[in-house]
């Protein structure tokens, strides 16, 4: 308790209170672009920090973290563009409100569950970072690879009512994931003597060809030049009413336990967590077709989820000193520059650090809501663009936004690329959401599965057998790849016996 | 137009202190000097960077500035240095990847490509289990493992990195059967060891050092002596596998002498910096420095022993 007055005093400055607000403001703005997402922005403002005293410095990286987190929904929503990785599988239900005319709805929903998202994560980092820290440890190799393969099912239906289609879509960013360097043999792999390659593709470049740049060639395909200067007025921009929101409490409150438990985990992250908690919810709806068609949960779900992760991954930097994702390591960069000493020990001798990072959540989240309507009052005027200047500037941003990222030519390449390619798909009507996904998890679970063979010593059956958590997952799997099938069957037969 | 106008004072400022430069050829920095790094800024060796930078700063009028180059796993920064004029303003920080990625990726640049200024640091590696391990030396380990060959485990970070080459020597070395699982980077390893995934690690001790304290991490022996540690060396052990992850400084080829004797000298002052010497020993980073012959002849003997590791079946 004593602890909690020290971390309250240190954020009751208008020096630690200006921070945070401008760390949430620079995060949100940083979110919305293209290209650059919470760790860039984080990395951006560091140098910055040097002159702080260390607890204003972490205040404002959770600020510009939680900011980041957030911001990325809403090109997701206006343009079909994820600002950030994480806000991939907010584009899925979001651009399609947009497009129905729920712009309004959608942003304000997404605010809404980025806000409870977060401030449900502070509260878990306050009341539970050991017991979190716990359950971070219990998952080892098989238990990482069980969770990604329970999130792969989800390819099984993406592809609407051909299973097979979404199966080959994700099997394609499954492969494209396998790019790169070998982490076992040590050396690259399918780089075909491109240097560049050696890293891997480049997961922003990726989704912004495969979401954007592809969007922007089927829109400008479909294109009729009498539309030219007509404005879209329909759009529904503005704020719901607050009883709106009651419904989605559900909702954002498993969103953002699995949001948090996700953060926990060491080299899982937002992204993860944001497609874990989508298609959860896309899973066990009554309705699952309405998914991707506008259905405001699936903005909800995602957004909640990845906010609440901002909580989740202080958790292994906080109870254990490591940090446990690229956000979480310049914190963990920050401290060091100012010779403070992360890990347990932190709470023993400078408590104002740790403590000042539990209020610093609470009221960047809080500064969130202002923030971000602010940010959506002038993020929809996007709205009144005529669609030719929107398809050059959505270009523009996301061809500088692969560049920024890394400062690699390469990357713009590859966003140009897989723009061309997810045209082709989408053409195909085969689902580029499940190559997003296979891509964002197929390493994950590649990784995660040698290595629990090598515990293992081969067999495959004790990698699925390996603890009562992965039993549990291994049930969720099958169940989740047999459900979209019984699904069609109990529907066909229903309309048999109506005969 | 406003990027116009700071280029063309940039560009009157450094042709100015050329002219000053060359008249006074033993100083250094003698101009806006760029302190290059091939990962991402917040990394360990790009922390190590800017806090030399404050200090090499504090000395000078110039500015020094941290660049991350970053992409094709380190390739790109160092083009980048190999390609920059040899006069000072470009400089180069390496660490141990400097030698096993340009091995592990046909990188055509490596560390013959550059003139070696000076040795500063070796990041301590350790051999640890979790903190409620039985074991309680290393001897008791090994024993455990010569009678259950193939049942422990050890991480030693990722795949042809320099834990993993101390790791699979010190293994040849002790004839055990122990597998090695690759992890990305070290603080994976050492969470699924802890979290008893995991036997025991080989890694920096920088990554556990506050596990260590909190009691969640036990180092059983260290490959570099830490001062602040009473645990025996693998060498006082009687083991012969010998690793030195460094941390160093280095010019493109054919940088002038005098250039090089300067940047020596100011990095050796740096050593002697109350501020930098906190910052080094808070982070376990054991201080080496060593002159550019002395770290060129380890990056070879380095060279030949990760070279040697890549290529076989893990």
């Amino acid at each position: 308790m004593e602890n909690f007055l020290i971390g309250i005093q240190a954020l009751l400055s208008i020096k630690s209170l200006l921070a945070i607000l401008a760390g949430v403001t620079w995060g949100t703005i940083g979110g919305i672009i293209p290209g650059i997402n919470a760790t860039i922005a984080m990395a951006l403002l560091l140098p910055f920090t040097w002159g702080m005293e260390p607890q204003v410095a972490v205040m404002m990286l959770g600020g510009v973290y939680c900011g980041g987190e957030y911001g990325g929904s809403i090109p997701a929503i206006l343009i079909g563009t994820p600002g950030t990785n994480a806000a991939a599988a907010t584009v899925f239900d979001g651009y399609e409100m947009h497009k129905k005319g729920e712009t309004g709805l959608a942003l304000y929903l997404s605010l809404y569950s980025s806000v409870f998202g977060g401030l449900f994560g502070a509260v878990c980092l306050m009341l539970m970072a050991i017991p979190l820290a716990g359950i971070a440890l219990a998952f080892g190799p098989a238990e990482y690879f069980l969770l990604a393969l329970v999130g792969l099912t989800l390819i099984c239906s993406l592809g609407e009512n051909n299973i097979l289609k979404g199966i080959w879509a994700g099997l394609f960013g499954i492969l494209l994931s396998f790019i790169g360097f070998d982490p076992f043999a040590g050396t690259p792999r399918f780089t075909f003597g491109i240097l560049d390659l050696t890293s891997g593709l480049e997961m922003v470049a990726l989704m912004m060809g495969l979401f954007a740049v592809s969007e922007v060639l089927r829109q400008a395909q479909n294109f009729d030049i009498n539309d030219k200067y007509k404005f879209d007025k329909k759009n529904d921009t503005s704020m719901p009413k607050l009883s709106v929101f009651k419904k989605f409490l559900s909702v954002n409150i498993i969103a953002s336990v699995i949001g948090v438990i996700v953060g926990a985990m060491p080299g899982a992250g937002a992204t993860v967590a944001s497609f874990l908690s989508y298609s959860y919810f896309k899973r066990s709806s009554k309705n699952p077709d309405s998914f991707g068609k506008g259905n405001p949960v699936g903005v909800a779900a995602p957004e909640a989820a990845n906010n609440a992760v901002t909580g989740g991954a202080m958790v292994p930097l906080l109870a254990l000193g490591i940090p446990g994702s690229n956000s979480t390591a310049i914190m963990l960069g920050a401290l060091i520059i100012h010779n403070v000493n992360p890990g347990p020990m932190l709470f023993v001798d400078h408590p104002e650090i740790p403590y000042g990072i539990f209020s610093s959540l609470f009221v960047a989240n809080i500064m969130m809501i202002f923030v971000g309507i602010v940010c959506i009052k002038c993020a929809v005027k996007i709205t009144a663009i005529s669609k030719p200047a929107l398809f050059a500037c959505i270009v523009t941003l996301v061809f500088t936004g692969s560049y920024a990222f890394n400062s690699v030519h390469f990357d713009v390449l590859v966003a140009f690329l897989c723009g061309i390619a997810g045209y082709f798909m989408r053409r195909m009507n085969l689902p580029h959401a499940a190559t997003v996904l296979g891509f964002v998890l197929g390493y994950i679970m590649e990784a995660n599965l040698r290595r629990a063979l090598i515990l293992t010593r081969g067999s495959y059956l004790k990698v699925f057998l390996n603890s009562p958590i992965t039993v549990a997952l291994t049930v969720i799997a099958v169940i989740s790849v047999l459900w979209p099938l019984v699904g069609p069957l109990r529907r066909s037969m229903k309309v048999q016996k109506t005969y | 137009m406003k990027k116009f106008a700071a280029l063309f004072i940039l560009a009157i400022a450094l042709s100015a202190s050329i002219g000053f430069g060359t008249s006074e050829a033993a100083a250094w920095p003698s101009a806006r000097t760029t302190l290059v790094w091939h990962s991402a800024a917040g990394s360990g060796g790009d922390i190590m960077l800017r806090s030399l930078a404050k200090f090499i700063e504090s000395k000078t009028n110039f500015p020094v500035i941290v660049e991350n180059v970053t992409g094709a796993s380190g390739a790109n920064g160092w083009n980048y240095v190999a390609r920059s004029k040899p006069d000072g303003r470009t400089v180069l920080g390496v660490s141990s990847t400097f030698i096993a990625s340009p091995l592990q990726n046909n990188i055509p640049v490596n560390y013959t490509n550059f003139d070696p200024v000076a040795r500063l640091f070796i990041d301590p590696i350790c051999i640890y289990v979790g903190g409620n391990s039985t074991y309680k030396t290393l001897g008791e380990f090994f024993e455990d493992a010569k009678k259950r060959p193939g049942e422990l485990t050890l991480t030693g970070g990722t795949a042809g990195n320099v834990e993993f080459v101390a790791a699979r020597g010190l293994l040849r070395e002790v004839g055990v059967d122990v597998p090695i699982v690759p992890f990305e980077g070290g603080s994976e390893g050492v969470v699924a060891v802890i979290g008893g995934h995991v036997t025991a690690g080989v890694g920096e001790y920088a990554e556990m050092a506050s596990s260590v304290e909190g009691g969640k991490v036990r180092v059983l022996a260290v490959f570099n002596k830490i001062s602040n540690l009473d645990v025996p060396t693998i060498e006082e052990l009687g083991y012969k596998t010998k690793v030195e992850k460094f941390r160093g400084i280095v010019v493109p080829k054919s940088t002038p002498q005098e250039i090089r004797d300067a940047m020596f000298k100011v990095l050796k002052e740096a050593m002697e910096n109350p501020d930098f010497k906190t910052y080094y020993t808070n982070n376990n980073m054991i201080p080496a420095f060593a002159d550019g012959n002395e770290f060129y002849k380890m990056m070879e003997r380095q060279n030949e022993e990760v070279k040697a590791s890549l290529g076989g079946s893990l």
